[in-house]
């Protein structure tokens, strides 16, 4: 039995622009179980990233509360979430979101060092971390702009796992990609979730939310469906489609 | 009318920058208005004051007892004689207090009711009370820089004697109304002037003299006195005739005021420079940045030339709008440099508006920044649409991973903030010019203040004074060798050195000649090419006076005495900013092959561990009857050079105020806009879990090197090129070689300043990285 890992209470998060108001989350009440691979679905425009955002402390709710660890992090000001953020969280961006200037290593090391001072750890960690997501040390010298969308992406994965954060988050980590690339980075994601990591991910994509084992629906900005799935590894990867084509069918995407 | 609508688009998104450009520009306008204008009345300043105040062009002094009919008959019938008038009056060494020193010069009080056509009386204030009964009316510079005020008690030491006097009223006038040339003058009631002459014996005859035509000055007082040279045997320190013209009134007054407008107007340029670089850094941007812009509308079918313009027009708004405020501003600025201006020539600085200026300085600046954005827009016109559209030539840069986090030791932000320094090397390289710059004039200013207001041994120097503590003049009747000793064998006493000056033609050309009997006792050494004349057929020469004469060391000359010549090897080139640098000097045997008689009677006494206050009063108890004057040359020397330190202060501290202004204006520029670009980066940064701090640091820790750097070379620059440059400056004046003292301690603490102020600065710019949030990160779909 998985313990709870986020608690969402009335969560509601609205944009104001030029006097009108957009409400995008309303009275959202959730909890996310520790080493879940949860999914989130909708629309465009459903509020699936802002609730990403919100989750991962990225962005601040407008009204409700958000618990992580026993900690209301709805109330933090952006530097402690910053803070929050660093010890606690990783984030994949769909656009990848490496820093140009810098090479692959320095990418993962400028997360990494961030949070420990121990460096030659760090560097171990960030070395085993490149390997197992498939980057030889010929790559680690080389600058975003040369690798691959693939590569750049499996990069992205690193810098989000070097902290060893509690939760991961990821927006459309493949939606830049090509499907043997995107093949590629799910791969790695369901292989650190079965190893315990818990991943909140945003797609649009069936075949990508079939890696989850929770998928949950957001339709104007309320959870309208929750869907429990087996393991992506349990082998009964057809029943889990036409699970998950059902579901999503009820909620009439 | 389109590309009006474009222009304004362009300016719309760059709000804070265009913020900054415009503050910099005006700064230049005003500063460029200031000098110019300083500058073209200047040309004029002293030539409308002599006519306004209806001065003559030479002033000539004698005691009434030297005169003859002869001197003032030869006046009237000189054909370049326009007007002339003759006025008795007191003539005599004078001893005031002025502000905190008391000031000894040689003075002229006349009678303020006399009738004169001459330099009549001009009062600029007068006592509203009833005229007491013991008024005096004295020169305009002793309200500015003496403080005095109407109704200020004013006491007059003559010889021994003290004259009490109210201050009646203050008076402009070019000639005498100055300390700086040397001779001052003061008007008394006609009951006031009565009862001094009856208590001194220091009466005196002034010759006013307007001449047709001022370029007569010289030829006229050449031709005077060599018609009336001084007796042989008369001392040499006590000339016949004192004269002071309006040549020397210019150049004095206008010296320190022509080197303070050149500065302005250096710095003006220097600013102006600044902001081009900043322009073109702009311009530079604006086309990266907005090339796909520049595409869309080079495919909607804008001409390279429209685009351009387009780019052009927000500019010349800026700078017309700018240039215009500027020179508006400069009108409320000018009466601050005129009142340095007021200041140091004791004649008041009236207000004018001078459109024409104000045309020329923005037309100046217009065109320079129409030229750099032009150059830096050229390559709008090498763009196809196709490829602009595509964001240009993307040229891939593999460069080197500097600074790896995994090899490099060091503090986390210290390390990215190196990164950032190095990814940025373009903008590094403007910034570098810019504080080099600005680091230079700093110090440039800071070593003209210290040496002119603080430590002003090495300025004293080279206007030609020498720092003894006492002048002494003893009597022609005096045993010269047994006073001579007997001030040696005094306590205290460390030196005596003789420093006479009259004058002597130098191959048929009038000169001061400096006499003594050993010019290696000096402190103040001019020479600084040969050597002073050690024989009595040696002489050295200001390098101006070797101009004149068309000669150089190892040259002979002439000179001339009364009756006597001589022939002179020249030792030795000198400088010297007073008399118009026209200077020579030869010892007192050298003298005397000349002037069989001459004695030194004016000595040059240094002491040591005593005031200068008590050795006068023991020189006076000692030698009494053998003295004719006694001057406290340190006290005066400091009394004389204020003026000149106020003048300096006004000019450092408007330099460091608009070097702190633009190092802000750029600073916040830069940030500003590395913030703008790196946006994403920054949000990246921010969702990793950096905080607002932290980012902050990064960002002014990457100035950091550049700033100490281009901060250090600018002093560097600054401590080994201010005095060459100075040097250049001063030619004009007379200088060949200035040697201010170059203070390491203060330029470093000018420099230390310099570099925390813009980490301050830099780190208060970045605050806005506040505002970047990792929402923007977000693609909601």
């Amino acid at each position: 039995m998985s313990d709870s890992l986020i608690v969402t209470e009335k969560l509601c998060k609205t944009y104001s622009s030029g006097g009108n108001q957009q409400h995008v989350l309303k009275n959202l009440d959730l909890t996310l179980q520790n080493g879940d691979f949860t999914v989130i679905m909708g629309a465009s425009g459903s509020g699936k990233s802002t609730l990403l955002y919100a989750l991962s402390g990225m962005d601040q709710p407008t009204l409700g509360s958000i618990i992580v660890n026993n900690q209301n992090i709805s109330k933090l000001s952006q530097d402690q979430l910053a803070l929050f953020r660093r010890k606690h969280c990783g984030f994949i961006f769909q656009h990848i979101n490496l820093l140009d200037h810098m090479s692959v290593l320095d990418n993962i090391l400028a997360s990494g060092l961030l949070v420990s001072r121990d460096k030659k750890e760090v560097v171990k960690r960030a070395k085993e971390l490149l390997l197992k997501v498939g980057l030889l040390e010929k790559d680690w010298g080389k600058f975003p702009s040369q690798l691959s969308g693939g590569e750049a992406q499996r990069v992205g994965i690193v810098r989000a796992l070097i902290n060893r954060p509690q939760i991961v988050f990821a927006d459309e980590p493949t939606g830049a990609l090509n499907s043997s690339s995107s093949d590629a980075v799910l791969d790695i994601l369901s292989s650190f979730n079965e190893n315990g990591q818990s991943i909140v991910m945003v797609t649009h994509d069936l075949k990508t939310a079939l890696r989850g084992n929770r998928v949950l629906y957001l339709r104007d900005g309320v959870i309208c469906g929750d869907l429990s799935l087996d393991s992506y590894y349990n082998n009964n990867r057809e029943q889990r489609q036409h699970q998950l084509q059902a579901f999503l069918n009820e909620m009439g995407w | 009318m389109k590309l009006w609508n474009l222009a304004l688009s362009n300016m719309k998104g760059s709000r804070s920058s265009i913020i900054s450009l415009f503050f910099m520009i005006m700064i230049a306008s005003i500063l460029l208005n200031v000098s110019l204008t300083i500058a073209i009345k200047m040309n004029t300043f002293f030539d409308n004051k002599f006519e306004q105040l209806q001065e003559p062009n030479i002033n000539l002094l004698l005691d009434r007892s030297d005169e003859q009919q002869v001197y003032y008959d030869y006046i009237k019938q000189d054909p370049r004689v326009a007007a002339s008038e003759r006025e008795t009056v007191i003539w005599a060494a004078g001893r005031f207090s002025y502000g905190e020193n008391d000031m000894s010069i040689g003075i002229a009080v006349q009678q303020a009711e006399h009738d004169r056509q001459l330099s009549p009386i001009k009062l600029v204030e007068q006592s509203s009370e009833p005229e007491a009964t013991n008024g005096i009316y004295v020169p305009y510079d002793f309200k500015l820089n003496a403080g005095y005020q109407l109704g200020d008690p004013f006491t007059l030491h003559i010889d021994d004697q003290s004259f009490h006097y109210t201050i009646a009223g203050f008076f402009e006038s070019a000639m005498m109304g100055m300390h700086n040339t040397g001779i001052l003058k003061f008007y008394l009631p006609e009951e006031e002037f009565i009862k001094l002459e009856e208590h001194t014996a220091d009466h005196g005859v002034l010759y006013s003299i307007k001449l047709q035509d001022s370029g007569q000055i010289t030829g006229f007082l050449n031709d005077f006195t060599g018609e009336f040279p001084d007796p042989p045997g008369r001392s040499a320190s006590a000339p016949l005739f004192t004269t002071l013209d309006s040549d020397i009134v210019k150049s004095v007054g206008s010296m320190t005021i022509n080197i303070i407008t050149m500065i302005l107007m250096a710095f003006a340029l220097v600013i102006i420079a600044v902001a081009l670089i900043v322009i073109q850094f702009r311009v530079s941007n604006h086309i990266t940045e907005g090339m796909n812009n520049i595409g869309v509308l080079k495919a909607l079918g804008y001409t390279s030339y429209q685009v351009m313009l387009s780019i052009l027009l927000q500019f010349v708004i800026i700078t017309l709008s700018a240039g215009v405020l500027g020179a508006a501003i400069s009108y409320l600025v000018l009466p601050v440099f005129g009142s340095v201006v007021t200041t140091l020539s004791g004649l008041l600085w009236s207000k004018s508006f001078l459109p024409l200026i104000n045309l020329i300085s923005i037309a100046l600046i217009l065109l320079l920044i129409v030229l750099v954005v032009v150059m830096s827009s050229l390559r709008i016109f090498r763009l196809p649409p196709v490829v602009a559209l595509r964001g240009g030539i993307i040229t891939h840069n593999f460069k080197k991973n500097r600074f790896p986090l995994d090899k490099v030791k060091g503090p986390l932000q210290l390390l990215l903030a190196c990164k950032t320094t190095l990814t940025n090397m373009k903008q590094n390289f403007m910034i570098s010019v810019i504080v080099t710059a600005i680091t230079f004039a700093s110090v440039f200013s800071v070593v003209l203040y210290y040496n002119i207001g603080k430590d002003k041994t090495a300025f004293i120097h080279l206007v030609g004074a020498e720092t003894s503590n006492v002048m002494l003049q003893i009597t022609d009747a005096a045993d010269y060798e047994q006073v001579l000793t007997s001030l040696e064998q005094m306590e205290h006493m460390t030196k005596v050195a003789v420093l006479d000056m009259t004058s002597m033609k130098v191959d048929g050309q009038s000169f001061y000649m400096n006499i003594s009997d050993d010019y290696s006792k000096l402190n103040n050494q001019l020479v600084y090419e040969g050597r002073y004349p050690k024989y009595d057929n040696e002489i050295a020469v200001s390098w101006v006076v070797a101009s004149a004469l068309n000669k150089t060391i190892g040259d002979m000359v002439e000179v001339e005495a009364g009756e006597l010549k001589s022939n002179y090897l020249i030792t030795g080139l000198s400088q010297s900013i007073s008399n118009l640098g026209q200077m020579t000097y030869m010892t007192v045997s050298g003298a005397k092959q000349v002037l069989p008689h001459y004695e030194g009677t004016l000595l040059n006494l240094y002491i040591e561990g005593v005031d200068n206050t008590s050795f006068i009063q023991q020189l006076k108890a000692q030698f009494g009857h053998d003295i004719t004057n006694i001057i406290d040359v340190t006290d005066t020397i400091q009394s004389q050079s204020k003026i000149y330190t106020s003048a300096v202060f006004t000019v450092m501290v408007t330099v460091l105020v608009i070097t702190f202004l633009v190092v802000v204006l750029i600073l916040y520029l830069v940030i500003k806009k590395m913030i703008l670009q790196r946006k994403k980066e920054l949000g990246v940064l921010r969702s990793l879990g950096y905080t607002t701090f932290q980012l902050m640091s990064q960002i002014s820790l990457s100035f950091l090197p550049v700033v100490v750097l281009s901060v250090l070379l600018g002093g560097g620059l600054g401590a080994i090129y201010t005095n060459p440059l100075l040097s250049v400056l001063l030619s004009s004046a007379g200088v060949r070689n200035v040697q201010f003292i170059i203070n390491i301690p203060l330029i470093l603490f000018v420099c230390i300043a310099l570099i925390l102020l813009s980490y301050v600065i830099s780190f208060l710019a970045s605050y806005g990285i506040k505002k970047i949030t990792t929402r923007r990160l977000m693609i909601e779909e």
